[in-house]
C-alpha cells in the first residue's frame, strides 16, 4: 500500500500543474459554498449584534432600513434629517434617554460621526491611546479609521468642503486628533468622532470669526462683516469666537437612539410615534435588520442552488478529465500490466492518486475556511455593512 | 425554642432593614459639579454627607463669566453630576464635550419666564475680560420663587442618579424649600414697605429680583472696586434726574471713594451680594439674610 501511494505521489508530482489544477478545483467545489455560509453567518452576527444593542431608534419617516443603516453602521443616507427638538421630545417624556447621532459627513472615505459623549460609553468604546473629546474642533479616530489615515494624537484631519461650488455649503474645518479608540471590531473602528457640536460648526451653523476694529454700531462694519476672517481651525486663542445661531432645538441630526429605562417605557415611547402625521418615526432596529438578514438569506439560498449545480457540473467535468486521462494513460498502465502488476495494483495506484488529489484539496480547502474565518468579520464590515 | 419561633419574624424584619441601611450608606458619594456656588450650595443641602460638590471657576472670578479649560472640562468629565443653572449663564458649554447624561438644567422648567436683555454695553472688569450682559438675564435664584424651583430640579436630579437615596434628598429638600420660602416672604414684606421706591443697582444682575418683589431698580453697569469715569458720574447725575432714587445697590461692598462719591449726589451704599461663588464666611442662606437686611435698611 505504502507503495501505491509512493508511485501515486511521484506521478502526481512529474504532473505538477495538472495536479495542482485538480487540487484547486476540487478545493474551490468545497470553499465557495462554505465560505458564502461563514460570511453570511459573520454578517448575521455582526448585525444582529449591533441592532440588538440599540433598542431604539428614532429618524425621519422613510425607510427604516436607510435609517438603520445610517445610525448604525454609519453609511451614506438620503434619508431626511431630524432635528434636536426629537431629541428633547424623547428626554421629556422621561421614558428614554436620547443619544443625537449626526452622520452626515465624511473624509476621506470614513464616516464623520457627530455624538455626545454619552454615545462612548453606549457602545463601550474606550480609548487606546490620548484623551477624550473636551473642545470644540478636536476629535478621536475609531482603531481602523487611525491606521488607515496614518493619524495619531496630536496630528489634525482637515475636512473638505462637499461640493467646490458651494460656497455657503459645508465649513472645511481642520479637526485637532485627540484620542484614538481600541479596536472594537464593529462600524465604530471606522469612523471619525466628533462632539455634535462640531460637526454643526461643519453644517456651518456655528462658526468662529476675527471681530472687526471699529465700533459695533460703525456704519462701516457692514462692509467690514462681509471680509472678516471665518476660522477654519478651532485653536485655545479663538475658541471664544465660535458661537451658534438659531435655535438649538432646530439643529440637524440623522437620527436618535434611545434607550428606554425599561420594557414598558420601550413600549409607550413606541406609541408617541404611531401618528400618521409625525415627520418622525421609530424603528427597532433589531426587526429593520432581522428584515434585510430574511433577504439575504433568500440570496443565500439562491446561491447555495446555483453553486450546487455549478459543483455537480464541475465535479462532472472532472470525471471526465480523469476518465479521459486514464485514456490517454493506456499505454503506460500496460506498461505496468507487463511489468507483472496486477490489474488490482493499477486500480489501486490510481486510486491512491485519487485519494491524495481529495486530501490535498482537502487541506487547501480547509486552509482558505480558516484563512476566511479570520478575516469574515474584517470584510463583512468592509464590503457588505459599510 | 418556641420563644425563638416567636422572635424570628423580628429578627427577619431587622435583619432586612439593617441590609437596606447599609445599602444605602454603601453607595459611593454622588460627584457633584455645580455651576456656581447657589447650585452647589442646594445640592449640599439635600444631599448632605452622600455628596462631594465642587464648583470648577476659582475664587476670585465670576462664574458667569469663567471658562474652562481642557483640563477643566476632564474634571468635569469624571463627575456624576453636572449641575447648570441655564438662561444662558454657562456661556462655555457650546464650547465642550460633555455627557448630556451628566448634565440637569435646573431653570429649563421656567424657561418661558426668562428675561431678555437688549443692548447691553460690553465691558470690562475682572479675569474674565471684555463681556456684555446682553442675551438672557441669568441671576435667576435671586427671585426665591424661582430658586425653589432651581433647588427641585437639582433634587430630583441627584434622585436620578442615586434612586435609593430618594427619601434622604426629599427629605432635605423639604427643608431647603422652607428656608427659601422663608427668605422670599421676608423679601416680599420689606419690598412692601415703600412699594414702588427707585433704587439704582450697580451691575445689571438684578432683573429676577426686581421682577419677583416688585423693585423699581435701575441699572449702570459699574464694579465695585473701578472708580467710574467722568461719563459714566454724569450720565448718573441725568439719570438720577429721571429716577430719583436714593440707594444704590451693590454685588459687593463698593471702595470708599467710590461710596463717599455717591454719597455726596445723595446716593447711599448697600451690597446685595448674588452670592455666585462660595463666600469667605457663612453660606448662602446667610448672605441672603444678610442681603435683606441691607435692603431693610433702604425701605426703612
Amino acid at each position: 500500500m505504502q507503495h501505491d501511494f509512493y508511485l501515486a505521489w511521484r506521478y502526481l508530482r512529474h504532473h505538477r500543474t495538472r495536479s495542482l489544477i485538480l487540487i484547486v478545483c476540487l478545493s474551490l467545489l468545497a470553499v465557495l459554498p462554505l465560505a458564502l455560509h461563514i460570511l453570511l453567518d459573520e454578517g448575521e452576527r455582526l448585525m444582529t449584534a449591533r441592532a440588538e444593542a440599540t433598542p431604539l431608534l428614532v429618524g425621519a419617516k422613510g425607510s427604516a432600513m436607510d435609517l438603520t443603516f445610517n445610525a448604525l453602521y454609519f453609511s451614506e443616507s438620503t434619508q431626511t434629517r431630524i432635528t434636536m427638538a426629537e431629541a428633547d421630545r424623547i428626554a421629556l417624556t422621561g421614558w428614554a434617554d436620547p443619544l443625537a447621532i449626526h452622520a452626515r459627513f465624511r473624509v476621506k472615505g470614513h464616516p464623520l460621526v457627530g455624538v455626545s459623549l454619552d454615545y462612548f460609553d453606549f457602545r463601550r468604546l474606550s480609548l487606546w491611546s490620548g484623551q477624550m473629546l473636551a473642545m470644540l474642533g478636536e476629535c478621536v479616530l475609531g482603531a481602523e479609521a487611525a491606521e488607515s489615515l496614518g493619524l495619531k494624537p496630536g496630528d489634525s484631519l482637515l475636512t473638505s468642503p462637499e461640493n467646490l461650488f458651494d460656497l455657503a455649503g459645508v465649513y472645511p474645518l481642520k479637526l485637532h486628533v485627540v484620542g484614538v479608540l481600541g479596536k472594537s471590531h464593529s462600524p465604530d473602528d471606522q469612523a471619525v468622532f466628533v462632539d455634535l457640536q462640531t460637526a454643526w460648526v461643519m453644517e456651518g451653523l456655528g462658526h468662529g470669526h476675527a471681530e472687526a476694529a471699529s465700533s459695533p454700531f460703525d456704519p462701516a462694519d457692514l462692509a467690514a462683516d462681509a471680509k472678516r476672517v471665518t476660522y477654519t481651525e478651532i485653536t485655545p486663542e479663538n475658541l471664544d469666537s465660535f458661537h451658534f445661531h438659531g435655535d438649538p432645538a432646530n439643529y440637524p441630526i440623522s437620527a436618535v437612539i434611545a434607550l428606554p429605562h425599561d420594557h414598558k417605557s420601550g413600549v409607550l415611547l413606541r406609541g408617541r410615534y404611531l401618528s400618521a402625521e409625525d415627520a418622525a418615526q421609530i424603528v427597532l432596529p433589531l426587526e429593520s435588520t432581522r428584515g434585510l438578514l430574511q433577504n439575504i438569506f433568500r440570496v443565500g439560498a439562491l446561491f447555495d442552488g446555483v453553486l450546487l449545480l455549478v459543483g455537480s457540473a464541475t465535479l462532472l467535468v472532472l470525471g471526465l478529465v480523469f476518465a479521459l486521462s486514464l485514456r490517454l494513460r493506456q499505454g503506460e498502465i500496460h506498461t505496468i500490466f507487463l511489468l507483472g502488476c496486477s490489474r488490482a495494483t493499477v486500480v489501486r495506484l490510481v486510486g491512491a492518486e485519487i485519494l491524495l488529489l481529495v486530501v490535498a484539496g482537502g487541506a487547501l480547502s480547509w486552509a482558505l475556511l480558516v484563512w476566511i474565518q479570520c478575516y469574515a468579520g474584517d470584510w463583512v464590515r468592509h464590503f457588505v455593512i459599510s | 425554642m418556641r420563644r425563638f419561633f416567636l422572635f424570628l419574624p423580628w429578627l427577619m424584619l431587622v435583619g432586612v432593614s439593617l441590609a437596606q441601611a447599609g445599602a444605602v450608606t454603601d453607595s459611593p458619594k454622588l460627584k457633584i459639579i455645580a455651576s456656581h456656588y447657589p447650585l452647589a450650595y442646594f445640592a449640599e443641602r439635600i444631599g448632605g454627607n452622600r455628596v462631594v460638590v465642587n464648583q470648577p471657576s476659582p475664587p476670585g472670578e465670576d462664574p458667569a463669566f469663567w471658562k474652562p479649560n481642557a483640563k477643566a472640562v476632564g474634571d468635569m468629565q469624571k463627575a456624576d453630576l453636572i449641575l447648570l443653572n441655564g438662561a444662558d449663564y454657562e456661556k462655555w458649554l457650546p464650547r465642550v464635550s460633555l455627557s448630556k447624561f451628566k448634565l440637569a438644567d435646573t431653570s429649563a422648567t421656567f424657561r418661558n419666564e426668562f428675561i431678555r436683555i437688549e443692548n447691553a454695553v460690553t465691558h470690562s472688569h475682572g479675569p474674565g475680560g471684555m463681556h456684555s450682559h446682553e442675551g438672557t438675564a441669568f441671576t435667576t435664584w435671586l427671585d426665591f420663587g424661582q430658586a425653589g424651583k432651581q433647588a427641585d430640579a437639582t433634587a430630583q436630579a441627584m434622585i436620578r442618579k442615586r434612586p435609593e437615596l430618594k427619601t434622604l434628598f426629599l427629605e432635605n429638600l423639604k427643608t431647603l424649600q422652607a428656608d427659601l420660602a422663608g427668605l422670599d416672604a421676608e423679601l416680599k414684606a420689606i419690598a412692601a414697605l415703600k412699594p414702588g421706591l427707585a433704587l439704582f443697582a450697580s451691575h445689571p444682575v438684578y432683573q429676577y429680583l426686581a421682577r419677583r418683589y416688585g423693585l423699581n431698580l435701575k441699572s449702570v453697569h459699574w464694579e465695585p472696586n473701578e472708580m467710574p469715569g467722568k461719563e459714566e458720574w454724569e450720565e448718573l447725575q441725568k439719570s438720577l434726574a429721571a429716577h430719583p432714587a436714593r440707594w444704590m445697590i451693590w454685588e459687593d461692598r463698593p471702595d470708599p471713594e467710590i461710596a463717599d462719591k455717591l454719597q455726596s449726589l445723595g446716593l447711599k451704599s448697600l451690597v446685595f451680594s448674588p452670592c455666585a461663588n462660595r463666600p469667605e464666611s457663612g453660606d448662602f442662606l446667610e448672605v441672603m439674610k444678610e442681603n435683606l437686611e441691607n435692603l431693610r435698611s433702604a425701605m426703612h
